[in-house]
């Protein structure tokens, strides 16, 4: 059962590490209908009004398309990415050699829905640059909360 | 009770400015926005048996103007948000379109040139940057007051996406704004409007004339919201057929979408 405390809480994102591979996950509760979750993770130019982590992105977010992401984790760096999966309000996926960012909704049927940000990377070379890469944990964070905020506050908006 | 063509005639006859209106601001096309109230009527009339009565007649009437309208406009690609400056230096280069709208500011009884015409005009057109979807519902909701649930019924989507195009679009014409508008902003890059009515009325004073708008008057306020609501009003109290500015400002419509159809071809 969704809790009035489950909903305004948000569970601090976790990384699991192994020696090839990194994953970190953060998961919130919006009372949002699910189609404007989804439209706002699928409107590329719309992003940086609302999302403190990411600086811009460039391209169509749909499927097979290519986008590049700028974020505020590495302002010096664009990642080129691919839509891999577009599972319209349901399911998002995109990434690149190196790994693989998947957003989740699910519909919890009482005007709630969970959002889950999960990121892998990783691969054989991984442990020669894994120092390097920064923690994404309060990015996630952040993400997840400004991702929150905007949707509720469409949803409540009075009109 | 099912409505009659007599009802129906009756509805079209008081929300046809409306409807025209909204149809030339979304088409910037003055004929289309003729021939498709035109198509609207008869459409109406054939289906009329069909209409279940779930919406008003002037909902579902706005509803069938923008099917008819809608799979043209999205073929179509949108205006960058720049649009008045690309327009304006077209404009420039152009002896045809002062020489053009120096005769209707003399000849027409609707040539006057008013700043608070032009920012109706310059909203039809900046609100082609947006996505159409949140262009179409912002004006819907903001200009002609429909609900959100009539605008889902209109734009065949739920009252959530409504929400988001009204929410996003907003917060983008008011950023855009904001930052361009110098009637509003003293960084503002945009000073067109007062530098027609220089032109067009030179023995006017431009500022006197700006602060006859309220939304100029409570510019030192702040509230970008509040100002947004204002200009809205501005552009809600003009019918772009009948104001008496219509003609010219008609004119300035038709020559920028000349112009952004030749700069969209090029791009």
């Amino acid at each position: 059962m969704i809790t009035t405390a489950s909903l305004s809480a948000q569970r601090p994102a976790t990384t699991n590490r192994t020696t090839f591979h990194r994953a970190t996950t953060v998961s919130t509760v919006i009372r949002a209908d699910e189609a404007i979750i989804w439209a706002l993770l699928t409107n590329a130019a719309d992003y940086p009004r609302w999302n403190s982590t990411v600086t811009s992105i460039n391209g169509n977010i749909a499927l097979d398309e290519k986008i590049v992401l700028r974020s505020t984790l590495d302002a010096k760096r664009s990642f080129k990415l691919k839509v891999k999966e577009f599972e319209p309000a349901k399911k998002l996926v995109w990434g690149d050699g190196k790994g693989k960012r998947t957003y989740t909704l699910k519909n919890n049927d009482d005007g709630t829905v969970t959002f889950t940000m999960h990121e892998r990377i990783g691969g054989l070379m991984f442990p020669m640059y894994a120092k390097h890469i920064p923690s994404f944990d309060a990015s996630f964070d952040a993400f997840a909360a400004d991702l929150k905020k905007e949707a509720e506050l469409i949803q409540n908006k009075a009109h | 009770m099912s409505p009659t063509v007599d009802d129906l005639t009756r509805e079209f006859e008081r929300c046809k400015a409306a409807l025209k209106s909204y149809i030339v601001r979304i088409t910037g096309n003055r004929q289309e926005a003729e021939d498709i109230a035109q198509e609207t009527w008869i459409k109406a009339q054939r289906n009329l048996a069909g209409f279940k009565g779930e919406s008003s007649l002037k909902t579902w009437l706005f509803e069938i103007a923008q099917n008819i309208a809608r799979d043209h406009l999205r073929s179509l690609k949108r205006w960058p948000e720049e649009v008045g400056d690309i327009c304006k230096d077209a404009a420039m280069k152009d002896p045809d379109f002062f020489r053009e709208a120096m005769t209707i500011r003399q000849t027409s009884p609707q040539g006057h040139f008013e700043i608070r015409e032009h920012i109706a005009f310059c909203f039809t057109c900046v609100s082609r940057s947006l996505p159409l979807e949140q262009q179409l519902a912002l004006m819907l909701k903001e200009v002609y007051e429909f609900s959100v649930k009539e605008i889902a019924g209109i734009m065949h989507n739920t009252e959530a996406m409504v929400k988001y195009w009204l929410h996003t679009g907003r917060s983008r014409m008011i950023e855009v704004f904001d930052k361009r508008c110098a009637l509003i902003n003293k960084e503002g890059v945009c000073h067109q409007c007062t530098e027609l009515n220089g032109i067009f009325n030179p023995k006017q004073n431009a500022q006197e004339e700006a602060v006859k708008i309220q939304m100029v008057r409570d510019a030192a306020k702040k509230d970008k919201e509040h100002l947004f609501d204002l200009r809205m009003k501005v552009i809600a109290d003009l019918d772009p057929f009948t104001s008496p500015a219509a003609k010219l400002q008609l004119h300035h419509l038709e020559f920028d979408r000349k112009v952004m159809d030749r700069h969209l071809d090029t791009a």
